[in-house]
């Protein structure tokens, strides 16, 4: 009996949205390394190889990191209404699985399967459009894409940023899980309605911003807790260029804060919050069959 | 023979509205039980509350589980179909016998498999492909071939043809009854299910007001249908129910004396539908 598994396999068959958008996205990004200008050499020179190499590879990545960043917000929202709207509920509960595997089993696509899809698409339309531009460009273009360092460094980062982002973001995804196990429409806007109330009731009623301030820093602050920014550290090259010194780094390790990040009181706050966010949903989920 | 499902004073209000105001019954092993009850009498809720769907006041017992609290556990022994077309229009007819068969241990893919080949319905179709009785039919296969305890059927052949109807509570009689199983069934047609029954459960405004085996029912009630010179001498029987027909008129009795009612006009039994209709619409004027 692998009961969470089934229950993966059917988020995947309910929103094949899940590998459709990566599918596209990274189909269109090798659209444009087939027949995009591949203008590699404008670099100056002097820039280390790896730098231009994992710049490359974090832009790819980044697409697919903002793209992820909003589908996973609508699939939070999304998954405990779309059961109850379309009363397809009424089956799912006719099954031996608890509210709770339910629940944790959505919480989980969102913050670790979709993310792990995500991954594997950037990685694969990475690989591919490496290929691509070095086929299709000068020799000296391949020490900066084929680096085996840059991709361990590549992948590191991935999975680094898939479990602190789960940490760091499990608040807010618990926040929509309740607003889709609650509301009985207009998810969306359900959504924005409580923590714009609060904001604007703090600052009409006590003049102060505390409320807003505690979303922001959950929305914005994630960078700030899981990266350092720290150019005097290693794996830094200074060079300049027509007399501007530009630093770049060549490694991206020295970025990591994973004792900050672990360390951090906001971080556990965060998933305390969420801990008690998912008990809540899944007790709205277990008390809340229809519309 | 112990009780499968035990409600006493079960009690489920929303807001002001009683949706069941203390309800007391039970249901045995290997009956199948007919829950009969006009629009908004509270059908729906006791099924819900049977089936750990929904909160309640008052004590429930179902296969030995607390519903609300143990649904999950429940769910191994009893399985239902709480309202007909709610399969999801995404899921593919294969991928639905998957799922079921990859989480509940009871579940035959065999047997599901050959209903679904009985009806027509084939592998990759999804439920938004299909017609609404043959959506109805996939998840009677999937639940039909649970080997559950307690089967709940909520209204289980709305939406399908009158073949369609026939063939399903004809497989629900000769391939799914044995004597391990119990199933509770709610519908409008009670002329549909007479015969299939065991019992009845009459409820109205939330509460029970009739509960009774088929086997009572013929022996307990009686009509009898007089001509007008007759009438007063009938009505000293205590009828508890009459109506005007053709002519005569038409009266029910609760443990009648067969004797003298047989000299006053022509004596026939009393069938669930009248029953339910005399019940439920009040005493006699």
């Amino acid at each position: 009996m692998n009961v969470p598994i089934w229950l993966v396999r059917r988020e995947f068959w309910e929103n094949r949205a899940i590998w459709m958008i990566p599918a596209v996205i990274g189909g269109f990004m090798v659209l444009i390394a087939l027949f995009g200008r591949v203008d590699l050499m404008s670099i100056p020179s002097q820039v280390p190889i790896q730098a231009v190499g994992g710049g490359f590879l974090l832009a790819v990545g980044a697409t697919f990191f903002a793209v992820m960043s909003i589908y996973s917000t609508w699939y939070l929202l999304d998954c405990l209404y779309a059961d109850r709207k379309d009363r397809s509920v009424l089956f799912w509960k006719s099954m031996p699985i608890s509210d709770t595997t339910t629940v944790l089993s959505k919480l989980a696509t969102a913050l670790i399967l979709i993310p792990a899809v995500y991954f594997a698409a950037a990685d694969l339309t990475t690989l591919i459009m490496a290929f691509i531009v070095s086929v299709r460009s000068s020799s000296s273009v391949d020490g900066a894409l084929w680096h085996a360092d840059l991709w361990l460094q590549l992948q590191a980062l991935w999975l680094y940023m898939i479990a602190t982002t789960a940490l760091w973001y499990l608040p807010i995804a618990a926040y929509l899980l309740v607003v889709s196990a609650w509301a009985k429409r207009a998810v969306m806007l359900w959504s924005l309605l409580p923590p714009l109330t609060l904001v604007l009731a703090e600052r009409w009623f006590l003049d102060s911003h505390v409320v807003a301030s505690a979303i922001g820093e959950r929305l914005m602050g994630y960078p700030a807790q899981a990266f350092r920014y720290d150019p005097g550290c290693c794996g830094w090259v200074t060079t300049i260029v027509d007399n501007d010194t530009i630093t770049t780094p060549t490694s991206i390790w020295g970025f990591f804060n994973v004792g900050g990040f672990i360390s951090s009181t906001e971080t556990w706050i965060g998933v305390a919050v969420g801990a008690a966010l998912v008990v809540c949903a899944i007790q709205l989920r277990t008390r809340r069959t229809e519309i | 023979m112990s009780a499968l499902i035990e409600a006493r004073d079960l009690t489920k209000k929303y807001g002001a509205h009683v949706a069941l105001d203390r309800a007391n019954f039970s249901v045995e092993a290997g009956r199948i039980v007919g829950l009969i009850g006009p629009n908004g009498a509270g059908k729906t809720t006791a099924l819900r509350a049977i089936l750990g769907l929904t909160a309640y006041e008052g004590q429930l017992n179902v296969l030995g589980h607390e519903p609300f609290r143990g649904r999950t556990a429940l769910m191994h022994d009893a399985c239902f179909i709480a309202d007909v077309a709610v399969l999801p229009a995404w899921l593919r007819v294969d991928h639905a016998i998957d799922f079921v068969a990859g989480v509940h241990p009871r579940f035959r893919r065999d047997r599901a498999l050959g209903l679904l080949a009985k009806a027509g319905i084939t592998g990759e179709r999804r439920m938004r492909e299909l017609s609404k009785g043959m959506k109805t039919q996939v998840h009677l296969a999937l639940t039909m071939a649970i080997d559950a305890k307690l089967l709940v059927l909520d209204e289980p052949t709305l939406g399908l043809d009158i073949l369609a109807r026939r063939a399903f509570y004809d497989a629900l009689v000769n391939d799914y009854m044995d004597e391990t199983r119990t199933i509770l069934i709610t519908t409008h047609q009670v002329e549909e299910v007479e015969n299939l029954l065991t019992d009845v459960l009459f409820i109205d405004k939330g509460r029970i007001v009739l509960d009774s085996s088929l086997d009572d029912i013929a022996t307990r009630y009686a009509a009898v249908a007089v001509a007008a010179d007759n009438l007063d001498a009938a009505r000293a029987e205590k009828p508890f129910h009459e109506r005007s027909m053709l002519g005569k008129v038409v009266l029910y009795y609760e443990h009648p004396n067969l004797d003298r009612l047989a000299a006053l006009g022509e004596v026939h039994a009393l069938s669930v539908a009248d029953l339910f209709v005399a019940k439920l619409s009040g005493g006699a004027e």
